[in-house]
């Protein structure tokens, strides 16, 4: 059992949110809902967004709290292998309790069980940190890794999952700035590895990893553009060969046209795949590369920029507003059904159709989605 | 999982039939993809740096012949804004006014920004209310009191409020209340609490007299921030100390009810932390420094078990049914 989580309940559970959005949109019954919900159980225990940082909070605590009662049997042998070894009871107790409440308790990503697996993760990995002293920095990250990528595929954690990328993407780094050839190559192997870390994460179809699967998308377009953007070579240059102030870099034309292109092609790629990571990556990457451009070619005092910027981006905002009045291209301004509104249109369908759920529904024929459906929703 | 197979699943079950699953998947593959939110976050930033940089433009540019055209063209500006806005609202009604006119909010956000600049400027330059500050702090205040409640706005109404406070001497906007108020001052704190409990006034009364009634949300919260929080300072600091302390149990307990009647945990948590502090601090007082201190680490796990299962069981003291 490599899931930790149980996996057919996170399925229906997905399952049950698709489900949730059909009826939002009628088009399936509160009915029908009622009985995937029967047909598909799930029974973790979800508290809101505010409970969960509460129980984080005071889990974290009790963490401590106890790192800290079993660090008193140890406090006569303080050596670092000592510690090495405090660490692991540490972090085999934070797994035991971790497995008990995921099964016991039903937690799921609820606050306690993500405190319980940094901890448990933190000792470990604190733990190579204390028994393997004075190496490489990039051997740390190397051999952390055997823990993060495990921990990761267990537990699914959004945090694991960009602290896992973070220090893939450090290892590469550590290894390649320890020679001259390798600073020169940095920002072209953080783009390859960027690349190939999307395209190997957005091949996956995986429920148990969907959430996990969209930070590293967006990880991998943010590194993949930044690694290409000419402020960040243009610094990140003068900082490794430690030049006082940061000179033209080698192939600048070729990095403009990576400023400029990655964006745009964020944008385009997200319209036409209908991808909302990579477009509102675009977007936020294209606001940057304005940023990029403005610091080396305009001169300007800042209230004149804030206007300027302002007023373009009113002007864009009104136009395509008004280009998208009805869809164009797949694009359209509607907005998505939101969940506020959910009962009221639930409502008013009820009220304008006035129909008895038949059995399977059959009430949503052809004739009457076509027209009222999709005229509802769209 | 794709929503093939999710619906191939439902079939299999017998929830739904396979002419109601073609009719899903055609509407899924022909859906088209918004950008509406992406949009409207555009054109609020775009509010947002434009206004910012015009109020600074006006006062770089003083001396320079470029100036008044600047003032003249926001003075334009302000006025075509909320001419736009009055030629698109809708008829004045106490409930919730949905306008079919995708710009017209953010039109009068613009004209209130602008309006803004314009009059601080115009004070600053020409002094035309001379030293009646008062006054110049009022005006705005009123007129985005006037086109919230007219147009229908929630965030020129938090505008009008902000304004209203500072009017008062104080500063509202939730992250600043505690570091850019003097609350050294215990004249201040009188006013902040007195505001405060006026704004959830409001905010009580517009939602049991569904006048406006989404803004009673608006009020509250910026209303019960102010009171709550100054309330507290004036139980540690204020003379005398009990009538701060009962004042701040008051509030909270106002907040602990309101929370349970629009089912909001926002306004539970503001409550209930509130009331918490205030009640360890008259225990502490109450037993004395010495035995406060010993009896502290016990009344602290104690109260933090407890506070986790409060948080364990907060859905049903809201009435969330779930």
């Amino acid at each position: 059992m490599i899931k930790a989580y149980n996996n057919t309940w996170v399925t229906n559970l997905y399952i049950r949110e698709t489900a949730a959005g059909w009826v939002s949109k009628n088009l399936l019954t509160t009915e029908q809902e009622a009985q995937i919900q029967k047909a598909f159980p799930e029974h973790f225990y979800r508290p809101g967004i505010f409970v969960t940082i509460g129980l984080f909070f005071f889990a974290s605590i009790a963490c401590s709290f106890f790192a800290g009662f079993l660090s008193l049997f140890f406090l006569d042998g303080f050596s670092d292998g000592a510690f090495g070894i405090f660490s692991i009871i540490c972090a085999i107790a934070f797994l035991a309790a971790l497995e008990f409440v995921i099964r016991d308790r039903k937690l799921f990503h609820s606050g306690i069980d993500n405190a319980l697996l940094y901890a448990a993760v933190g000792a470990v990995i604190s733990s190579f940190f204390l028994i393997i002293e004075g190496e490489r920095p990039w051997l740390y990250c190397f051999l952390s890794l055997f823990i993060l990528v495990p921990a990761l595929l267990r537990y699914a954690d959004l945090l694991l999952a960009a602290v896992t990328y973070f220090t893939a993407a450090a290892l590469i780094a550590l290894i390649l700035t320890e020679s001259a050839l390798g600073k020169a190559l940095l920002p072209f192997a953080f783009m390859i590895f960027s690349f190939l870390s999307y395209m190997l994460v957005s091949r996956s179809t995986s429920i148990y990893y969907h959430k996990c699967q969209q930070i590293l998308e967006v990880l991998s377009l943010a590194t993949l553009y930044l690694a290409g953007n000419y402020f960040v070579v243009r610094e990140g240059n003068a900082l490794l060969n430690d030049l006082p102030a940061s000179t033209q870099v080698a192939f600048a034309y070729l990095f403009y046209f990576f400023t400029a292109a990655i964006p745009i092609a964020y944008i385009c790629l997200g319209l036409k795949k209908y991808n909302r990571v990579l477009f509102v990556t675009g977007l936020l990457a294209l606001g940057a590369s304005i940023v990029t451009y403005r610091t080396y070619f305009l001169q300007l005092t800042i209230s004149q920029e804030l206007t300027l910027a302002g007023t373009f981006l009113i002007i864009v905002a009104v136009l395509a507003i008004r280009y998208l009045k009805n869809p164009k291209k797949g694009i359209s301004d509607e907005p998505e059904a939101k969940r506020k509104f959910a009962y009221l249109e639930a409502i008013v369908a009820a009220e304008v159709l006035g129909q008895a759920p038949q059995e399977n529904g059959i009430q949503f024929g052809e004739g009457n989605f076509g027209g009222g459906g999709a005229g509802e929703a769209y | 999982m794709t929503t093939q197979s999710i619906l191939k699943e439902l079939i299999n079950k017998k929830i739904i039939s396979g002419h109601q699953a073609e009719a899903i998947r055609s509407f899924e593959t022909n859906k088209a993809f918004s950008v509406h939110w992406e949009l409207r976050s555009i054109l609020f930033l775009g509010i947002l740096l434009f206004s910012s940089g015009i109020g600074v433009l006006i006062y770089e540019n003083i001396d320079t012949i470029g100036h008044q055209a600047i003032i003249a063209a926001i003075a334009i500006l302000t006025i075509v804004c909320f001419w736009y806005v009055f030629r698109n609202s809708l008829p004045y009604q106490h409930s919730e006014l949905k306008n079919t006119n995708k710009f017209a909010s953010y039109v009068l956000l613009l004209g209130c920004t602008t309006f803004l600049a314009l009059e601080g400027y115009l004070q600053f330059q020409y002094e035309i209310f001379g030293i009646k500050y008062g006054l110049a702090v009022l005006i705005p205040t009123i007129l985005f009191f006037f086109s919230a409640y007219r147009f229908d706005h929630t965030g020129v109404l938090s505008m009008a409020i902000t304004g209203l406070a500072s009017w008062v001497g104080l500063t509202i906007a939730p992250l600043s209340v505690l570091t850019k108020n003097d609350f050294t001052d215990q004249k201040l704190v009188w006013s902040a609490i007195i505001l405060g409990t006026l704004l959830a006034l409001t905010g009580w009364l517009s939602d049991s007299k569904e006048i406006k009634k989404h803004f009673s949300f608006t009020y509250l919260f910026l209303g019960g921030n102010l009171a709550l929080i100054a309330s507290l300072i004036g139980s540690f600091r204020g003379e005398p100390q009990i009538v701060f302390q009962f004042a701040g149990l008051l509030f909270s307990v106002f907040y602990i009810l309101t929370a349970r009647r629009s089912q909001s945990l926002v306004f539970l948590l503001m409550g209930v932390v509130t009331a918490y502090i205030i009640v360890s601090y008259m225990l502490a007082k109450l037993l004395g420094e010495a035995l406060a201190m010993t009896l502290a680490t016990l009344y602290f796990t104690f109260s933090s078990i407890g506070v986790i299962l409060f948080l364990l069981k907060y859905k049903k003291f809201l009435g969330i049914k779930r």
